[in-house]
């Protein structure tokens, strides 16, 4: 049962992982990341029980707070960049360039 | 004796200059400017009683030396603030202080109206509280303090008219050369204290009597020679001192007669118990005197400038003070250092009194002539003290430079002959100058349009009382040789078989000479002088312009000092070069170098790492995925 959830929580974290560095779109990254805060989430409630420990869901609850306050300021920004006429494509924004 | 007994003339001694100068600065100099020499002349009258007091105890056999304050202490040894009142110190200080005072009332009346009055009557004050600090300190810490503070106070003081740029140069110049001397002090007093772990002169005096630390004392005496031949203005280091003229008038007064130079004698006769144990160190000093009075006096025959001339004559005569200490006549070194701070002073501030007439700093001798008529005190001033200084019967000069040449001549050798040479130099030079100045309407002197006039009594009355002490401080002789004699505070000097007391090498005893002494050899070669003097200004007017003319070479000779002076800025300018080429390999080319290295290697290295940086916001998350996985693998393993 343990190995199964592990198992899963892994896929889903590595899945939003990949999602967040392979795929160009800065919402399709935004996703990726809530994806990967979503597989830490299910593995935290999953020690919880294993260790009978109740401070890992309070880190879910907020984790869950926290990546509420990320949506609204990733899509916020991703909005303020589709206003600058530049697409939402991750290659257009270059500025950081060494 | 406990510091409560210490008498009240010491403190006044310390207490009057340093209330004086502070008042003279958070004061007068903020409110009223034009009065700072009150105070500091109020300060020179008790200084003057407060010597002269504290000289007629030591006469009495009141001697004292005394610590008051424990200034450093460490295991080996330790440094004291203390106060030594002997014979030879209040011998000078008497003069000094006498000599300094009358100086300052001068300065008051040739200074006035001067910008800057204020700061060069305090700079003037604190040289003359270095000096008597220097002359009542009781170990060799102590003197080296006050030796830098009188070196410090000259460069204020010659540089006192800093708009000028040969004034700047010449303070540099003097505080650039006695730092030379410096150094050489201070090797001698770390040497001193490495030896003898105390730097009370009276703890040393018995220590070398007792014969402990005998091995050392060559390189210590050599190293106190090298630091009063820079303070003295001794070959080979004398050559500031005429540079120093571009200072105020009564500066160079003070500086030659009262308080800069006579301290490096001052320091040789503190030391001569310490040199004179060692067989060849007098002979090296009596070496270094006779030749340097030699040379400036040849020197000084040649020169146009009044305040050059005397300066000159001031290294001639410290000359012959070394001459003196070198033979072992400290009495007759200590007279004629007495002897020549009064007629060296009065005829410094004759010069000023000259200068003042035409209205300028100094004069040349070109435009000067026949003014005997136009300043008659002024001529009878300067007349007593060249006689004096030229060693004219019965004037005080006799008794101490002629003293001082007879017993060279009596030593023999190729001093005996330079003996004679300066006897009729120092008397050819000055009165060269006098005549030039004073008589002989020559003809290129007739298209001067200057009138001069005599200055009021305030430049006058000081000058007189100077030259009053030139005609008689002869009459001091024995009161300075029972000073020494009996003055070194239970350490009697010179003389053999005195129970339960040690005897200090050197003579304090002052040869008398008598009136048909000026019958000699000495009084001979000075009346020479004289003549020759006259023949060549007076009756054969136009020589000194005619050898100029006729021999520019020889002129260039004697105005570079034959060339000592040349190479000395050769040296001077080649130590700059050398720096020069110094700070651009190793500053510029190897530090900096290294330094601006540093900089392009981690430019160069940020170019190249910034070419992983495209900018791209899906490598930075790669780069932040690794770079966790890395550290996540590190903290599991």
């Amino acid at each position: 049962m343990s190995a199964a959830i592990w198992a899963i929580t892994g896929v889903l974290f590595a899945a939003g992982l990949a999602m967040a560095v392979l795929r160009r779109q800065l919402l399709a990254m935004l996703l990726g990341v809530e994806l990967m805060l979503a597989a830490v989430n299910v593995s935290l409630v999953h020690s919880a029980g294993l260790f009978s420990d109740a401070q890992a869901m309070a880190a879910v609850a907020i984790v869950i707070a926290v990546a509420a306050a990320e949506a609204v300021v990733g899509l916020s920004l991703i909005l303020r960049a589709l206003r600058t006429g530049r697409g939402v494509e991750a290659g257009a924004y270059t500025e950081l360039r060494g | 004796m406990t510091p409560a007994q210490v008498p009240v003339a010491v403190w006044l001694l310390f207490a009057a200059p340093i209330s004086a100068i502070l008042f003279g600065f958070f004061v007068m100099r903020p409110l009223k400017p034009e009065w700072t020499h009150w105070p500091i002349l109020a300060s020179c009258a008790v200084v003057v009683a407060a010597a002269f007091s504290l000289t007629a105890r030591v006469l009495g056999g009141r001697s004292f030396d005394v610590n008051l304050y424990r200034w450093a202490a460490t295991n080996g040894w330790a440094v004291d603030a203390g106060i030594r009142i002997d014979g030879v110190g209040m011998a000078v200080l008497s003069m000094v202080a006498l000599v300094g005072s009358l100086i300052h009332v001068y300065a008051a009346a040739y200074m006035r109206g001067e910008k800057g009055f204020s700061r060069f009557f305090l700079v003037f004050h604190l040289f003359f509280l270095a000096m008597i600090g220097l002359l009542t300190a009781n170990n060799y810490v102590q003197l080296y303090l006050f030796w830098e503070l009188v070196g410090v106070s000259s460069y204020l003081l010659i540089g006192y008219w800093f708009h000028k740029e040969s004034a700047r140069k010449a303070a540099l110049k003097a505080i650039l050369v006695n730092r030379v001397g410096d150094f050489g002090f201070l090797l001698a007093l770390l040497y001193i204290l490495a030896t003898f772990k105390v730097s009370h002169f009276h703890l040393i005096y018995l220590q070398v009597s007792a014969g402990q630390g005998l091995a050392a004392l060559p390189v210590i005496g050599l190293l106190l020679i090298w630091a009063a031949c820079a303070k003295s203005a001794q070959f080979p280091l004398y050559f500031w001192l005429p540079d120093a003229m571009e200072g105020p008038t009564p500066t160079s007064a003070l500086m030659h007669a009262a308080t800069m130079v006579t301290a490096g004698v001052f320091l040789l006769v503190r030391s001569w118990p310490l040199i004179a144990v060692v067989p060849w160190l007098p002979h090296l000093v009596a070496g270094i005197g006779a030749f340097t009075a030699l040379f400036a006096g040849i020197v000084a025959c040649t020169k146009k400038d009044l305040k050059r001339i005397l300066a000159y004559s001031t290294v001639s005569h410290l000359g012959l003070m070394m001459l003196a200490l070198g033979l072992g006549q400290v009495g007759l070194a200590v007279f004629h250092l007495v002897v020549h701070g009064f007629f060296k002073a009065a005829l410094f501030l004759c010069a000023g009194n000259i200068g003042h007439a035409i209205h300028k700093p100094t004069a040349d001798v070109d435009e000067v002539g026949g003014w005997r008529k136009a300043m008659p005190v002024t001529y009878g001033i300067f007349l007593v003290s060249s006689l004096s200084l030229a060693g004219i019967w019965p004037l005080a000069g006799f008794y101490s430079k002629d003293a001082i040449l007879d017993a060279a001549r009596r030593g023999g050798g190729w001093i005996g002959v330079a003996s004679l040479a300066i006897g009729a130099l120092s008397a050819f030079y000055i009165f060269r100058m006098l005549f030039l100045t004073f008589h002989g309407d020559r003809p290129e002197q007739q298209q001067l349009s200057h009138h001069p006039h005599e200055g009021t009594l305030d430049f006058v009355l000081p000058v007189a009382l100077l030259a009053a002490g030139a005609a008689f401080a002869g009459l001091w002789a024995p009161h300075l040789e029972t000073l020494l004699v009996y003055g070194w505070h239970g350490l009697p000097m010179g003389l053999p078989n005195m129970p339960g007391t040690l005897n200090l090498p050197g003579s304090p005893i002052i040869p008398r000479l008598d009136w048909h002494d000026a019958l000699g050899v000495g009084s001979l070669m000075a009346a020479l002088g004289l003549a020759g003097a006259y023949y060549l200004t007076m009756v054969d007017q136009s020589w000194d312009w005619r050898w100029r003319a006729a021999s520019p070479l020889l002129e260039s000779v004697f105005e570079s000092d034959f060339g000592w002076k040349t190479l000395m800025d050769a040296i001077a300018s080649g130590t700059v070069s050398f720096a020069r080429v110094v700070g651009r390999t190793f500053d510029k080319g190897w530090w900096d170098g290294l330094i601006e290295g540093t900089a392009t290697a981690s430019r160069r290295g940020a170019d190249a790492l910034a070419e992983f940086s495209q900018g791209r916001l899906n490598d930075y998350l790669w780069w932040m995925a690794a770079a966790a996985a890395l550290l996540l693998g590190g903290a599991l393993r």
